[in-house]
Order: structure tokens, then sequence, then C-alpha cells
């Protein structure tokens, strides 16, 4: 019970923080230069007045303080606004719930594998410090810290999906395949298996494979050098020795004691590492050539789109907040010296 | 004979030590050691003695400068050392190492485009028949500058940010640290890219986003270091002598509370320059920049069959960034040698 009350209150300290986010990329959003309708460098037709009649419209010739509150308000009201320039009059959150879960779904799926992996790899190479499979390890996590998403990508796409033909290069889908008939979670992969389209699921998931890698890769990478630190940390304080002392065997004394206290920051920073995950599947989605998150938020800065910029920005950071919030109660569980 | 070649090996000896060197049994060199003076300075605890005090602080130093150096001999740091300064040699002599110019490679537009490396262009040509070797010298310019000069913009706000917000407290901590928690609660990508827009697609506007928004992550460091310092007994004491509060805040508690953002900044550097790569990645650059990223981008929709011209950028980028880290994991090692890396 005490735990749904913490999860409550921590729920509760993120709204003004929510707040906060929105007031910024509003006003950061209004303070770029051009307007949906009207973009700096591009050639448009239609005359001035037209234009000014348009913003008049949409009411954007408002003083700003007055758009936020009216943006405010009707946010809380569920209405979104529409769609300015990229696809005008559609409903944002309509073309938000069709691009999104596809950078949520690589998201979430790399930060689950990456944990799993990561924190065993980081294990296996404290515990065999200074052996060839620790040095092997470092090596090649190093390696992925310093790698960048997008030139990863590339590079499997060229080696594996032009050379070796293993893997389709782009696109989400085997041109020709339907869409899911029906949209449960809006995740592409849930929804298949859900509605028991097997071909589509395999389909899907093939399309998934370099992306998902690319991604795990650089976070394993990240969660293995942390986890490793932290339990070196952990293995040279005074209760693993007597753990050992106590004839404890060495698999118990590794994964009982010791993991369970290098586990607490670990996770920590796989809450935290989220934002970048996020920011990895932006530049993946370019690579790949995934229709999600990251090609329409360019396409709407680029286009001055208001309404789909706030949007978009707000969705991520909600994500991303919620994600900090689910790590730290997944804290309070697993460590019972945490009060809530 | 012998006694001719003992008395030269003493005068090579006495040139390296810089006095004569008397070579001495085991109890010669004790006795000189174990002065009544020395004996009651170790042996008892509240013993003082203003010249054998001054001569154990100089081998302390002495001492833990050499271990410092010694820590830093690791391997992979020399290896990183290399590679920063083999980019930053690039980075300066581009157009020496290259054989090109500026104009060569980023204003005219050569018939020559996608060649397959060649004598005349090692790997390659790219986009608009440029070389894809002296870009790949000539963007360490863009990265180390744009990588160095924000990282210093982050470490100084982030630096003053984070003190006043642990010296102050009240109301001034909270509104700083709660600007913080919206700012870094917004993936910085998408954040950078949207700062980016309203100030423009120029490199000054670009080092300053990620400068200014990366000034939230020092920021909190720098507090949590130096909240532990407001209670210390030296700050009060400082406080009494009459020292005013800024003199307080960054002559004392600053200096003992940055070490942790000296260790993390080498390694920051890397994921700066990664950060950037990225940005010009997704068409955010500033035009006309020969930047590793932008590069990648411009070549990769011809990676059927011209691969060098996006593989290659990319090098440069991971080679650039794995210095600075192997760096920075060998200087946290050296100057923090409990955790591991």
């Amino acid at each position: 019970m005490s735990l749904l009350k913490y999860t409550i209150r921590r729920l509760l300290m993120t709204i003004p923080i929510i707040f906060g986010v929105i007031f910024l990329t509003f006003m950061l959003s209004r303070l770029m230069p051009g307007n949906p309708f009207l973009q700096p460098g591009i050639f448009v037709k239609g005359n001035p007045e037209y234009i000014r009649a348009l913003l008049e419209q949409y009411g954007l010739n408002d003083p700003l303080i007055v758009q936020f509150l009216k943006y405010l308000g009707n946010m809380l009201r569920g209405e979104w606004g529409v769609s300015l320039a990229i696809a005008p009059q559609v409903d944002v959150w309509e073309l938000i719930m069709v691009k999104f879960p596809v950078t949520l779904e690589l998201g979430i799926y790399t930060t689950v594998i990456s944990s799993l992996i990561g924190i065993r790899t980081g294990v296996y190479s404290a515990v065999h410090r200074n052996k060839p499979g620790d040095a092997l390890i470092r090596t090649v996590a190093i390696f992925g810290v310093a790698i960048p998403v997008f030139w990863l990508g590339i590079l499997l796409q060229y080696l594996l999906s032009i050379k070796l033909s293993l893997f389709p290069t782009i696109g989400i889908a085997t041109p020709g395949y339907p869409d899911p008939p029906v949209t449960i979670t809006s995740f592409r992969l849930i929804d298949c298996l859900l509605t028991g389209q097997f071909g589509l699921f395999i389909d899907t998931a093939w399309h998934y494979i370099l992306p998902v890698f690319c991604l795990s890769f650089i976070q394993i990478a990240g969660i293995t050098r942390f986890a490793r630190s932290s339990m070196l940390e952990v293995l040279e304080l005074d209760y693993i020795r007597s753990a050992r002392a106590k004839g404890c065997k060495e698999r118990d004394v590794i994964n009982k004691h010791a993991l369970k206290n290098a586990l607490i920051p670990t996770i920590t920073i796989i809450g935290f590492r989220f934002g970048s995950v996020l920011s990895g599947a932006i530049m993946t989605e370019t690579t790949f050539n995934l229709k999600g998150f990251g090609m329409l938020f360019v396409d709407a800065i680029n286009n001055r789109d208001y309404f789909v910029i706030n949007a978009l920005t707000f969705m991520i950071t909600f994500v991303f907040i919620i994600a900090v919030v689910l790590v730290d109660v997944l804290y309070a569980v697993i460590d019972p010296r945490i009060r809530y | 004979m012998v006694e001719q070649k003992l008395i030269k090996k003493q005068d090579e000896l006495s040139l390296i030590y810089g006095e004569t060197y008397r070579p001495g049994s085991f109890r010669e060199q004790l006795k000189e050691i174990l002065t009544p003076k020395y004996l009651l300075y170790i042996l008892s605890p509240g013993a003082e003695d203003e010249e054998i005090e001054r001569r154990d602080f100089e081998m302390n130093k002495f001492k833990s400068k050499r271990s410092f150096i010694r820590r830093l001999k690791a391997p992979l740091t020399i290896v990183g050392i290399i590679i920063v300064f083999m980019v930053s040699t690039w980075a300066v002599f581009g157009h020496w190492i290259s054989f090109y110019s500026y104009r060569d490679l980023a204003v005219v537009l050569h018939p020559t485009t996608f060649q397959p490396p060649s004598f005349e262009h090692p790997f390659g040509t790219g986009d608009a028949g440029r070389d894809v070797w002296g870009r790949l010298i000539w963007g360490a310019r863009a990265s180390l500058t744009l990588g160095l000069t924000s990282i210093t913009i982050s470490v100084v706000g982030g630096v003053i940010l984070g003190t006043i917000a642990a010296y102050k407290g009240g109301w001034i901590e909270n509104l700083i640290m709660r600007m913080c928690d919206v700012v870094s609660s917004i993936p910085g990508l998408v954040l950078t890219i949207i700062v980016v827009s309203v100030m423009g697609y120029e490199v000054t506007n670009i080092l300053l986003a990620w400068g200014l928004l990366g000034i939230t992550g020092y920021t909190y460091l720098m507090r949590s270091a130096a909240i532990s310092q407001r209670a210390m007994t030296y700050v009060e004491s400082a406080k009494v002598s009459g020292a005013s509060e800024w003199r307080v805040m960054f002559r004392h508690i600053l200096p003992n509370s940055i070490a942790p953002i000296i260790v993390s900044v080498s390694f920051d550097i890397g994921g700066m320059i990664l950060g950037l790569a990225g940005l010009s990645f997704l068409g955010f650059g500033a035009e006309n920049m020969i930047e590793w990223g932008a590069d990648v981008a411009d070549n990769k929709s011809r990676l059927v069959n011209a691969p060098w011209a996006a593989i290659w950028p990319g090098i440069g980028i991971i080679i650039t960034v794995l210095g600075f880290m192997l760096l920075g994991d060998g200087l946290r090692d050296a100057l923090d040698p409990r955790t591991k890396v």
C-alpha cells in the first residue's frame, strides 16, 4: 500500500516539471524564425495578406502568453491542435499515434534487451577481472560507447543487407504486406501477435532486427561499463568477504550478495539512459528509413509546424519522465532500505 | 684498477643525484635516518618539527605525483593521448596534411563524383566529387572546435550554478535545480534541435546551444559534490575571518569539490562530439562546414555503389571519440583509484 502511495507521490512531483517542459517548448517553438505558412529561405506562393489571414485564423497573432494559456486549456481538454504545414488540417493526435509507437517500440525493446545482456556481461567482466574475457568485453564496450549509432546502422546495412542480403535494408515491412488490421496497442509487433498474423509478425521482426541491434549494442556497452564498475566496488566490501568466509558458494556470493547491491545504481543509470535511447532511436530511424518520431519531428521543425512540435516534445518528455519514475519505484522495490 | 672503476661509477652517480654519492652500508644509512628527532616525530602523535614535516610533505607530494604519472602510464591511456594528439594535429594542420584547401573541399564542385579509391584519391571521392580523405582530415577541425568550446561553456556554467545552488540553498537552490529538472527531462537531441532552430544554423549558435544545455549535468554533479562541503569547519572559519560570500564559494568550496568534474570532463568531450555528429547527421549542422556526421548523411544514399564515402567519415568520429574516452578512463583511474571503469 505504501508503495502505491509512494508511486502516486512520485507521479505528482513530476507535474510541475511537465508544465515547465510544455511552457519551454511552446515558447521556443514560437520563437523560431518564420511560421508554418512561410519558412525562411523557401519561396512560397501566396501574398502576405493571405498569410496574415491564415495566422489570424489560427490565433497565431495573439500575444504569446495568451496563446500559451489557450493552448494549455485546449491540451487539458484533449484538443492538441491540428497540423498546419506537413499534413494540413489533420489532428495532431492522429499523426502522433501513427508515428510515435514505432520509436517507443524501438526504445522499449532496446532497453529490455540491453539491460538483460548488459548487466550479465558487466558482472562477468567484473568477476573475471583482468582475464582475457574481461579484456575482450572491455574493448568491445569502449568501442560501443564511441561508435555513433547512425554510422553503425549504415555499416550493418552495407555488410549484412547489401553484401550478404541477410536482412532488409530499409523500411518497416516488405512492400505489399498489409498493416495489421486492428490496432490494439499501436505497437506493430504486439498487434501482429494479438491478431494472430504470424507471417506479418515474422516479417516485421525481420525488419526490426538491425535497428534494435544497433541501438542495443550501444546501450549494452554503456550498461556493461557501469555494471562492471559498480560490481567491482561492491566486490571489495566487507560483507562479501564474510559471505565467502561463512562458506557460501561463489555463485551465490556473486548472484545474491554482490549483484543485488550492484544492481541499484545500475538500474538508476538504465532509467536515465532511456532519454539517450530515444535520441538514438531518432537517428536509427533516419538511417533505416522507419517512419517514426524522428522523421516527423525533423519535418515539423523544418516546416515550423507548431502544434506538432509541441505535441511531439511533450510526448517524448512524458515517456522519459514516466521511465524515470518507474525506475524510482523499482529502486524502492529492490532496495528495502529505501523508505517510502 | 678496481678502485678507479669504483670512483668513476661514484662520479656518474653523483652527476645523476646532484650531490656527492656515498654508498655506505645499510647500518650507516639507518644511523642517518634514525635520529632521536625523527623517532620522536614518527612515534609520538603530537610531536612537531618544522624541518622534518617540510621534508615529509615534499616527499609525499613527490610520491603522489609520481604515482599519478605511473597510473597514467597505462597502455590504453597512452593510446588515448596519442589519438588526441593526432586528431588535434589534423585539426590544426589540416591544409598541410591533406594537400587540400577548404575551397577545394567545401565550395568547388568537381566532376569526379563517387569515384572508387585510387592513387589520386586514396579513400575515393564523395558527394560533389570531394576527396573523402581530405574531408576526413578537415572534419577534425569542426568536431574539436565544437566539442571543446561547448564543453567549456557547460563546465564553467555548471560549476558556477552548482556552487551557488549548494552554498545558498533556499529558494535560489530550488529555482536553479527545478530549471535543471525541466531542461534535463527533455531528451538532449530533441531540445538541441529546437534551440538550434530558434537561433539559426550557424557554428556559434550550435556550440552555444550544446554548451548551454550541457550545463544541467554539471550543475547536478557540482551541487552534489559541494553540498557536503557547506557544513565543513573550514567554510565556517573562512566566514568568521570575514571572507565575502563569493570568496567562500569560489575560493574555498569550489576547489574542494571540483574533483569529480575534472574526472568526467575528458570522457564527456567524447560524448559531446558524438552528439554534435548526430545533430549534423539529422541535417541541423552549419552550412558549408566540413563535418563527419553531415558527410555520412550526404553519402548514405549511395551506399550500394560508393560505400567508402559514407564509411570513412564515421571512422573519423570513432577515432576521435575513442581517444577522448580512453584518455578520460585513464584520468579517472589515475585521479580516483577506487573507481575502476
